[in-house]
């Protein structure tokens, strides 16, 4: 209690509470964001973050409220239907997925600019606050929003935690999860929505452009350390975590930057470190080869099948 | 109560595993066209055929992961909804991403874990029981290893525990043998007799004709159609691998495309 | 003479909507044209994102340029961006071959951090690059006008110049290497066999990508660039087959977003930019419901159209069916739909309140019964059933079946003339 009263005498209580709550959201990204990255979604996290806002501006326009919530809530609202058309334009269209992602996500992005720069021009009051959701502005958030943002981000990774048997076992395999009699799709659509939410919910962070970042990149620094899923969320979490609480630490220091990219640059730095040095499969350990990388262990009796089908990656 | 007892009776009696007039397409194509057979106890039996010719697509759609076009599968008589849990589905190596984070023990546990509600973890009897699996299988000892890190043959033998924790009654085999060496398929094979002689039906889609005249008891000649079916000898006769196998019955495409278009072949 | 007409045209319409509007205008057609050829092959070639990550990316390359000195807009920027665009495609490359990450990862850490380092950049130079951070995300169209050089004495937007000057050259850069990019578009591996250098060009593509990137940017920022990039690919191909009528369809199409998307944002008071990715959609979403094979009316119509043929040749054939086994169809007057369709079009006429064959719709319903009962017998011999399970698909089939099959599945059958169930099977009528 007393170091908790020494730490306020430094920094305001406000700050301190907005810390809290990125942090929050950082964390649950990166643990949420994982799942995403091992379902091979990564890019559909960013078509969703482009398209959220489109939500926001129509949530101004429409309730006329500044409210942290409300807004979000629209933005929540054209994310899903963003995924509702990378769905449709797959089954109904022959166009391929990767154009489909950057038809959505630009266009999406589109349709936002317009409406706010429209709302802009016409003087609607508080469109000219729409901007911070570009690139993030945490310097803007109040307590009571950051309250909401760190309960969001609790509850999600409450539920990957409660349904983590569920979840595994569908984004591992969802064939055999639907054959023992799971609702695999349903399931998966639960960690794609949470995937949205998360992205959401990190837009004041980070701003739609760059939030996708950290729903990827805390997961692919986290693999570089281990093998298991448990860590690998663990891992996810605190770079998360980090990442996001530098954002909001040195984006209080220096009110004009935007938080975005500090998080970002943050987040790459533990990977680059991560690729290098990480035990086994960082380059620097494995030019002493001092560890087995997949490519190149297996049974001695066997044909190494293995090493084909991971070393043909590499290739 | 007489309609009673005459229901179960059937169910007593009803073959382990039947397809009816079973047609499956691919959005409007028809793929697999009447199969129509059914297996009346366990024994181990193989789907026969050349590539593409729908095998995978039978097993599927028997476990309803693809939709049928017409037609039913049904497990001692009744729908698969009802006797999931005593059914065990090894799917196509291939269609795993080896470089997911988790063990082998994870993967078996996944497979103990499978049968229960809800949230559930499960705990030391889950545990013990991916334990024998693995120890079923040979593997005991890599439980810690990631699976990436495993050569075909033991990736396989992983899928089968996985299968085998669910303590199954039948079991549903999507290409065990692909790309497995000649002695880990040899030891697979022993497992899935193992299994047969314990009363469980082993129902397994394989590539080798040599190796099937071995090993199974039943087989079903599949050409996007059944050509036959039957016990092993009676069944892979020259005549009926030379239907199977001589080359697809063109009169199927031209009509699947047609169907495919809504309209009339030439 | 084309170039006089053309040439007071222009003067006309620049008197009409004000040069700065035009200049405009016309920056936004040059790097949409431009975007559109090298988005096609982009598009084709499975790179769509490859393409987002190179517009993001450019930024730092375009913000260093400007720091060392480079004029907005000059060649030391395009020099910059495309050195930009080549380190993402090396990160990209390094993060998934040493990091392990799976390759849709490594694309979006790949760009993000090089956007956020650019945006960092320019925020922390603060005055010495004349660039905002937002507006590196939606363009400063409406100011280009407003930065001119001086050409043979005319004022022209160095926008605009440099926007023409790589069109020209990306232009003449697909045009030179042409079988060289179509092949390899079609099949990487084959052309590498054959021999064509696919690394150069697939490097000369995303050089031209980063061009045309660069010049959008001031135009209408990173994001939307993608827009430009993809969308009228994306359209055009769902219209078209042919790789160049795509490339003549996607440049129309751009162009009509940019000029459309213009126009409109004038009029609604709203961003350029943010209103020519909107015109783009909407063509893309115009695209994939007209297309004519497998748009999504054009499906609709074929699964309308194959439903009611069902319906009719179902009631010819169940009437036909009545006759041969002499039973009276018990109906009333009422005629429904099918029927009414099926008088119309001759093969029923009424007789005393009874609906009855006429005889092309007996020559019709036989050739459905025919191709029934053809099949029932074609089932009975290649396919393991029991008799009492070869009406439903012959049921289906019997739609589907066309004259030479019917012919070639007869010749088969030995030329049977009962089927399973014993009924008839009638002979084709010539």
């Amino acid at each position: 209690m007393i170091h908790m009263t020494a730490l306020a005498a430094f920094i305001p209580y406000n700050t301190l509470v907005v810390a809290a709550g990125v942090a929050a959201v950082g964390c649950a990204a990166g643990v949420i964001g994982t799942f995403g990255v091992l379902r091979k979604r990564a890019l559909v996290g960013d078509a969703a973050a482009h398209a959220t806002l489109v939500g926001v501006a129509s949530a101004l326009l429409l309730t006329g409220q500044r409210d942290l919530a409300i807004l979000l809530v629209g933005g929540l609202i054209s994310a899903m239907v963003a995924i509702a058309f990378l769905v449709l334009i797959r089954k109904f269209t022959r166009t391929r997925d990767d154009a489909a992602i950057a038809i959505v996500l630009s266009v999406s992005f589109g349709i936002g600019i317009t409406f706010i720069s429209g709302m802009v021009s016409r003087g609607i009051p508080g469109s000219g606050g729409l901007e911070r959701f570009l690139l993030g502005h945490t310097a803007s958030l109040t307590a009571h929003d950051a309250t909401l943002l760190g309960a969001v981000s609790a509850i999600s990774v409450l539920c990957v935690v409660v349904g983590l048997k569920e979840a595994t076992m569908v984004a591992f395999d969802p064939d055999f999860a639907t054959a023992a009699g799971w609702p695999a799709a349903t399931i998966d659509f639960v960690l794609v929505a949470l995937v949205a939410v998360m992205v959401v919910v990190g837009l004041p962070a980070a701003g739609a452009v760059l939030v996708t970042a950290l729903v990827v990149i805390p997961p692919a620094v986290a693999r570089q350390w281990t093998e298991r899923i448990v860590p690998m969320l663990v891992i996810a979490g605190a770079v998360g975590l980090i990442s996001a609480l530098s954002g909001v630490m040195i984006s209080s220091l220096a009110v004009q930057l935007p938080t975005g990219p500090i998080v970002v640059l943050v987040a790459t730095s533990f990977l680059i470190f991560s690729v290098f040095l990480a035990p086994c499969r960082g380059i620097v350990w494995r030019t002493r080869s001092a560890c087995v990388f997949p490519s190149d262990s297996y049974d001695g009796n066997d044909t190494g099948t293995t090493a084909d089908t991971v070393t043909e990656r590499k290739s | 109560m007489v309609e009673n007892d005459s229901a179960s009776k059937m169910h007593v009696d009803a073959p382990m595993l039947e397809w009816h007039d079973l047609t499956v397409a691919y959005g409007r194509r028809p793929v697999l066209w009447n199969v129509d057979f059914e297996i009346p106890k366990p024994c181990l039996f193989g789907i026969i055929g050349p590539n593409g010719a729908g095998k995978s697509t039978l097993l599927k759609a028997s476990l309803d992961l693809v939709q049928r076009a017409g037609g039913s599968v049904r497990f001692w008589g009744q729908p698969l909804a009802q006797v999931r849990s005593r059914i065990a589905y090894v799917p196509q190596r291939e269609t795993v991403d080896w470089d997911f984070p988790v063990t082998v023990m994870d993967v078996v546990r996944m497979g103990a874990t499978s049968k229960l509600g809800w949230f559930q973890r499960g705990g030391k009897r889950e545990r013990e029981l991916a334990l024998s699996s693995l120890d079923r299988v040979g593997l005991a000892d890599c439980s810690n290893r990631q699976i990436g890190k495993l050569s075909g043959g033991q990736q396989q033998r992983v899928f089968l525990a996985r299968a085998l924790a669910r303590e199954a009654e039948i079991y549903l085999l999507d290409e065990p043998m692909a790309g497995v060496d000649a002695g880990s398929q040899e030891q697979i094979f022993n497992i899935l007799v193992n299994l047969r002689d314990q009363g469980k039906l082993i129902v397994a889609v394989h590539h080798d004709i040599r190796t099937a005249v071995e090993w199974f008891d039943a087989v079903a000649l599949i050409d996007m159609r059944l050509v036959a079916a039957g016990p092993t000898a009676e069944i892979l006769t020259p005549e009926n691998l030379a239907m199977t196998y001589s080359g697809r019955l063109s009169v199927l495409d031209e009509i699947g495309e047609a169907v495919e278009r809504g309209g009339r072949t030439s | 003479m084309i170039a006089l007409i053309a040439d007071s045209g222009i003067t006309l319409w620049f008197d009409r909507v004000g040069p700065l509007h035009g200049w405009a205008i016309a920056t936004a057609v040059a790097v949409s044209a431009c975007c559109a050829v090298v988005g096609t092959l982009l598009v084709v070639r499975r790179m769509s994102l490859l393409g987002d990550a190179i517009s993001h990316a450019v930024l730092p390359g375009l913000v260093v340029a400007v720091l060392l000195g480079a004029q907005p807009g000059g060649v030391g920027v395009l020099l910059g961006a495309t050195v930009a665009a080549m380190s993402t495609i090396w990160f990209t490359r390094f993060l998934f071959r040493h990091a392990g990450l799976w390759e849709d990862a490594s694309v979006g850490v790949a760009f993000t951090t090089l956007f956020a380092a650019g945006v960092l950049l320019i925020t922390v130079s603060g005055s010495r690059v004349d660039l905002d951070p937002g507006c590196v995300l939606y363009g400063i169209l409406e100011l280009v006008p407003f930065d001119t050089v001086s050409l043979y004495g005319w004022d022209i937007p160095r926008a605009f110049v440099s926007a023409l000057s790589v069109l020209v050259l990306v232009i003449l850069g697909v045009w030179c290497t042409w079988r060289w990019q179509v092949f390899t578009a079609f099949d990487t591996d084959a052309a590498k066999a054959a021999g064509i250098p696919v690394g150069g060009v697939t490097c000369g593509l995303l050089v031209g990508v980063s061009l045309a990137t660069v010049t959008g940017f001031v135009a209408v920022g990173a994001i939307l660039v993608v827009a430009m990039l993809v969308v009228p690919a994306a359209a055009a191909e769902r219209l078209v087959h042919r790789l160049h009528h795509a490339i003549w369809l996607a440049v129309l199409f751009a162009v009509v977003g940019a000029f459309g998307g213009y126009l409109l944002a004038w009029r609604y008071s709203t961003s350029a930019a943010g209103m020519m990715a909107v015109v783009l959609g909407v063509e893309y979403l115009v695209a994939i419901l007209i297309a004519p094979d497998d748009g999504v009316a054009a499906r609709l119509v074929s699964k309308v159209v194959y439903l009611w043929r069902v319906q009719c040749e179902d009631r010819l054939a169940s009437l036909w069916r009545a006759e041969e086994s002499r039973q009276l169809v018990q109906e009333g007057g009422f005629a429904g739909l099918v029927t009414s369709w099926l008088c119309v079009s001759g093969q029923l006429r009424k007789e005393k309140n009874v609906f009855v064959l006429t005889p092309q719709g007996r020559v019709h319903a036989e050739l459905i019964v025919r191709s029934h009962r053809l099949w029932e017998t074609w089932l009975g011999k290649h396919v393991d059933l029991p008799v009492d399970h070869l009406h439903p698909p012959a049921e289906w089939i019997e739609h589907h079946l066309g004259e030479q099959v019917r012919k070639r599945i007869e010749d088969e059958l030995g030329n049977k003339d009962i089927d399973p169930h014993g009924s008839m099977i009638p002979k084709e009528k010539p």
